[in-house]
């Protein structure tokens, strides 16, 4: 059952002549772990913003079509109505931290203090979520003496506290180390796990193959591709838009081209597809 | 570097414990009754008898002292030296040196001055070593204080740190790139430029983000706000407020009848 449905949706933003989404259609299922991918400028961030409601009402700008999350229609709605059903965290982690509270617990708690939650109900909900992103041990500290991967699931954990129906992610891990950076992959692979529905624009092809259910690949403000990941990350079109494709399916690529690999044979986008993959036509099991 | 610009010093203190309002009406209090209250020697009381003691009442006596000395104690000697030097009235010459002469009434003055300064920055020091800052926004906007108000107050205090952090590592990429930042007046103003422009701009990028941070978190939400912070207040700290607005109020009635 769907739970997201963009029908038609054009958005140009103020003062600009092109639109940033054109026509875009598109429904993700309740539990469904999809991965926007796209060459910087393909709209990738406009459409987590459009999701959840930061267009057209945070940035105004001209808009037609329809957007629906959990049933609200997101032009009818105040974006704090929006914010119960749909989560945003976004790429700069240290932009993500309110700067209104001084330790990660009240960081936490931030949201749920605007959405008047009683104390009482907060501090179990505050542990709880803590838990799941691996952050109880800096519940004292200051959000601003964590690292950028501590950061980025502090940010996480303040909004899945708010308890969303749907995760948006914008490219949360495009400033993190690749430690940080799996840290956060791990949390999101938890959530998703556990039925949330994750919707996550990324440019780290591996991760998204590894982690995905569907992926859509974006160009000009539109979906070129829409499928499961084996299907889209190996398609040709991502070299046109200049989208890349994952390091197994470029090593694959090249043994094609030296005859080594069958044309017929699906190419890998997992380190598991490429290494099975090599195994048998290499011949050694 | 700091993460953040409070003062606020955690101890276990019956100071400590108090309500945030009940100390910055005691705060107001003291200034008011400092610099319009009755008597020369008022600030004076006022700083030995009723800050100090507090300080060491809520176990920050050291901290209170060493900041009182570092942040207040240049200034109020400067103050003193230029008042008693420079004052315009007065007759009762003391000392004569050249064209400059000290009088009885310009040390009063330049003491009276520099004491109402002491007495104004100690009482501020005093709320702010014993309040925690999210403690004390907390307890104003339940009181009324608009969220918006409070977010600006608390969050400046965290953010102009990361700005000067952020600054840094301008300078720090801007030399890497051969600009010069040491030097002559004239070097220094003209890498100015390269380097507040950066900030600016990049301030600008990340307001526009942090704009987003809190909305994604319902800061704009029309609801009633709860916090996770309880703040303890008791009808004997509600007196004790009132009271201190009533003595005010006397005392400088007091001082301005005198």
């Amino acid at each position: 059952m769907a739970i997201v449905t963009l029908d038609q949706v054009t958005y140009r933003y103020p003062h600009t002549p092109q639109p940033a989404l054109r026509n875009l259609s598109l429904e993700v299922n309740e539990g469904e772990f999809v991965a926007v991918i796209g060459a910087n400028g393909a709209g990738k961030s406009t459409l987590c913003y459009t999701i959840t409601g930061f267009v057209p009402h945070f940035f105004r700008g001209e808009m037609s079509g329809e957007v629906t999350v959990a049933g609200l229609a997101t032009r009818q709605q105040t974006l704090d109505e929006l914010m119960l059903v749909a989560g945003l965290v976004f790429q700069n982690p240290s932009n993500q931290i309110s700067g209104a509270k001084f330790t990660v617990y009240e960081e936490i708690a931030f949201g749920l203090e605007n959405l008047g939650v009683p104390p009482a109900e907060m501090r179990p909900r505050i542990d709880r979520v803590m838990a799941l992103t691996g952050i109880t041990a800096f519940a004292d500290r200051s959000p601003y003496a964590l690292s950028g991967g501590q950061q980025q699931r502090v940010a996480l954990a303040s909004i899945l506290v708010m308890e969303p129906k749907v995760l948006v992610l914008d490219e949360p891990t495009s400033q993190l180390d690749p430690i940080g950076s799996r840290e956060v992959f791990e949390t999101i692979r938890a959530m998703s796990k556990q039925g949330m529905t994750v919707i996550m624009a990324e440019h780290k092809l591996e991760w998204v193959a590894t982690f995905a259910d569907r992926v859509i690949a974006l160009a000009d403000g539109g979906i070129i591709l829409n499928g499961p990941p084996a299907e889209v990350l190996t398609s040709p079109l991502l070299n046109e838009h200049h989208i890349g494709q994952t390091r197994y399916t470029a090593v694959a690529r090249l043994a094609q081209t030296a005859q080594l690999w069958p044309v017929a044979k699906p190419l890998p986008v997992t380190l598991d597809d490429a290494e099975a993959g090599f195994r048998t036509v290499l011949g050694a099991g | 570097m700091a993460d953040q610009l409070s003062l606020y010093v955690d101890r276990a203190s019956p100071l400590h414990r108090l309500n945030p309002l009940t100390k910055l009406v005691l705060s107001f209090s003291l200034v008011l009754i400092g610099f319009l209250g009755p008597g020369y020697w008022l600030p004076t009381i006022l700083f030995v008898g009723i800050l100090i003691p507090l300080s060491f009442w809520g176990n920050i006596g050291n901290e209170f002292l060493q900041r009182a000395v570092r942040l207040i104690l240049p200034l109020v000697l400067f103050l003193f030296v230029m008042q008693s030097l420079f004052y315009p009235g007065g007759r009762t010459v003391l000392v004569r040196i050249w064209i400059i002469s000290l009088k009885l009434e310009s040390i009063q003055f330049a003491y009276l001055t520099a004491t109402r300064i002491l007495n104004m920055v100690g009482a501020f020091l005093l709320l702010l070593l014993s309040t925690h800052p999210s403690t004390l926004m907390t307890d104003l906007t339940r009181r009324g204080l608009p969220p918006a108000l409070t977010y600006i107050l608390v969050s400046t205090l965290q953010i102009i740190p990361q700005m000067r952090n952020k600054a840094n590592t301008i300078i720090d990429a801007q030399r890497s790139r051969g600009l010069e930042t040491q030097g002559s007046v004239w070097a220094r103003i003209g890498a100015l430029f390269p380097l507040v422009g950066p900030l600016v701009f990049g301030s600008l990028v990340d307001v526009e983000e942090r704009a987003i941070a809190i909305e994604a978190r319902a800061f704009k939400a029309k609801r009633v706000k709860t916090s996770l912070r309880e703040v303890p207040d008791s009808t004997l700290q509600r007196q004790v407020r009132w009271g201190l607005g009533l003595l005010t109020l006397v005392l400088i009635g007091i001082g301005l009848w005198r």
